[in-house]
């Protein structure tokens, strides 16, 4: 091989290594917290031109784990799929199992549900929006924000026993009843978070150093939003109303419904107040769902074999929709589990908002998919003008994008 | 308009500043949890019987049931096993305590589970009882 076509090989490397056969490989597991992600931006200069992701690094095999494991077990197994949704995950499971018999789950444990759902939504949006503070370079925001989440998480390990596993809901029920110490804890804590909230959305539209990075950044339009379906805040950020709380409602959500915020900016900042808005909205749900808690029993015996069907189900987790497809065959364990999580359908949104970026703005934009994170960890950037490949870690690239837009850079 | 601007962050900033920390000098200052709290496993080797339920329902594999000796109802002879806890694999999901209807099994509030000997945390409590 000539030192010509090595170079060339070089150079299309970006381009030639993932053609469409293996560039979407099957991983349900794959967006968690600080977890492999791959992605291979192709640079004009400053400005990224193509967007490659690549998944599947930390692929667990859980589907088929599932398959050797019973009902009951499975639940702590899909909890474990993530550990920020954890309870989205045992939601979608075990409601999807019920929905195969005829059982009837008490309305009491319903309402827990919403309430544990909605409790995650808010600490899930709470370390996302930490977690933009951060890689904006601001510091400051990340450590309010995250001073303010451990109410959140305290409030969980006070009703279900833990902070990140929750482990609450199971086959049949919720599996803790609330006390009233706990009621009132509730309500003390969802009128803290709302205020802390009410200060962090004036904050966020007006301080410098976030509306720079994030204002008109990833500008996501309606018409890519419907050809590339993502979900959750990213698809109502482009304008397009769609919640699954409101239109397939599951546990509670039938009573308790959700007000669906929608913008039509499509940037980071639009974003921030979806997802600040959604903050405020899940404290009034929980409000409302505490004072509209029905008495009675939380949990009814559940069988340990299910019929023979299939279930589809899917609900809003606080990254978007997360689908989950349950086959039984009337044995004590599932014959097939397939998992779609959100990060998945939202990871090629991400990569086209980034198109026509600087490359500073590279942390912002996938942090604002809210992609489990893990992703920024090793990033191969090429060049098509200088003809070199270099790679960077994602605090490097955090530091190249602080100091990018010191210089007075974005603003050109 | 800068100036309200700042004044925004500056003003929490004095608040956070004459604030106690939140955090806990931890492992100094001790770190209270939950009442509810599931922490590690703990089994009363009194009230055990061996049925045996736990070693079927764990999800993790925590559970073995070793035989300790030998039983005769009437004239049959049957084997008595008891648990053998390896709490190194042990998610705290507390299964095995909802499944338990001898009321043998608890989750304390101890998380400290850090050890240099894995053999450590093979809990073996129940052997000694039998009945």
């Amino acid at each position: 091989m000539s030192e010509e076509e090595k170079e060339r090989r070089e150079v299309g490397a970006g381009l030639m290594e993932y053609s469409p056969e293996n560039l979407v490989p099957f991983g349900p597991v794959h967006p968690s917290l600080k977890e492999p992600e791959y992605f291979k931006l192709i640079l004009e200069g400053e400005k990224i031109v193509e967007v490659h992701p690549r998944i599947g690094y930390v692929h667990r095999g859980i589907e088929r784990a599932a398959q050797d494991r019973t009902w009951v077990k499975n639940i702590y197994l899909f909890e474990r799929i993530c550990g920020i949704c954890s309870f989205a995950h045992s939601l979608a499971y075990t409601e999807g199992t019920e929905s195969l018999t005829e059982f009837q789950i008490p309305v009491r444990a319903k309402y827990l549900r919403v309430l544990i759902a909605e409790l995650e939504r808010i600490h899930s949006h709470l370390l996302w929006l930490g977690l933009v503070g951060y890689w904006t370079g601001f510091d400051t925001l990340f450590m309010w924000i995250w001073k303010d989440r451990e109410h959140v998480l305290d409030l969980l390990e006070a009703i279900t026993g833990n902070r990140v596993h929750k482990s609450f809901s199971t086959l049949g029920g919720v599996r803790k009843d609330l006390t009233p110490a706990l009621v009132s804890k509730l309500e003390e804590e969802t009128k803290f978070i709302t205020e802390r909230v009410k200060y962090y959305e004036t904050l966020v539209h007006s301080e410098e150093t976030l509306v720079s990075r994030t204002r008109g950044v990833g500008r996501l339009t309606k018409e890519i939003a419907e050809r590339l379906c993502p979900v959750g805040p990213l698809l109502r950020c482009s304008g397009i109303d769609r919640d699954v709380r409101k239109e397939d409602p599951y546990a509670a959500y039938e009573f308790i419904q959700p007000e669906v915020k929608t913008s039509n900016a499509g940037d980071i900042e639009s974003l921030l107040s979806i997802r600040l808005a959604e903050v405020t909205d899940s404290c009034r749900m929980i409000s409302e769902a505490l004072d509209r808690l029905p008495e009675g029993p939380v949990r009814v015996p559940f069988p340990r074999i299910i019929p023979r069907g299939d279930a589809f189900f899917h609900v809003e987790a606080p990254r978007g929709e997360l689908f989950y497809f349950i086959r039984s065959n009337g044995t004590p364990k599932p014959e097939r589990v397939k998992i779609r999580t959100p990060t998945l359908a939202n990871l090629l949104t991400a990569a086209e908002m980034l198109k026509g970026r600087p490359l500073a703005d590279v942390p912002v934009v996938l942090t604002g998919i809210d992609p489990c994170f893990g992703c920024m960890d090793r990033v191969t950037v090429i060049d098509v003008d200088k003809s070199k490949k270099w790679s960077v870690s994602g605090e490097e690239l955090r530091v190249y994008g602080i100091e990018y837009y010191r210089r007075g850079a974005g603003k050109r | 308009m800068s100036k309200k601007r700042i004044g925004k962050a500056l003003g929490e900033m004095f608040k956070t500043a004459m604030e106690e920390p939140v955090t806990v000098k931890y492992p100094f200052g001790a770190v209270i949890v939950a009442e509810r709290f599931r922490g590690k496993l703990d089994v009363d080797p009194i009230r055990c019987t061996g049925c045996g339920v736990c070693e079927i329902v764990c999800p993790a594999g925590v559970i073995t049931m070793v035989p300790v000796g030998k039983r005769s109802i009437g004239q049959r002879e049957i084997e008595v096993k008891k648990p053998v806890f390896d709490l190194y694999t042990c998610i705290s999901c507390g299964q095995c305590v909802e499944d338990c209807r001898f009321g043998a099994l608890a989750l304390t509030n101890k998380f400290e589970l850090a050890v240099f000997d894995k053999g450590s945390l093979i809990m073996k409590k129940a052997l000694k009882v039998v009945q």
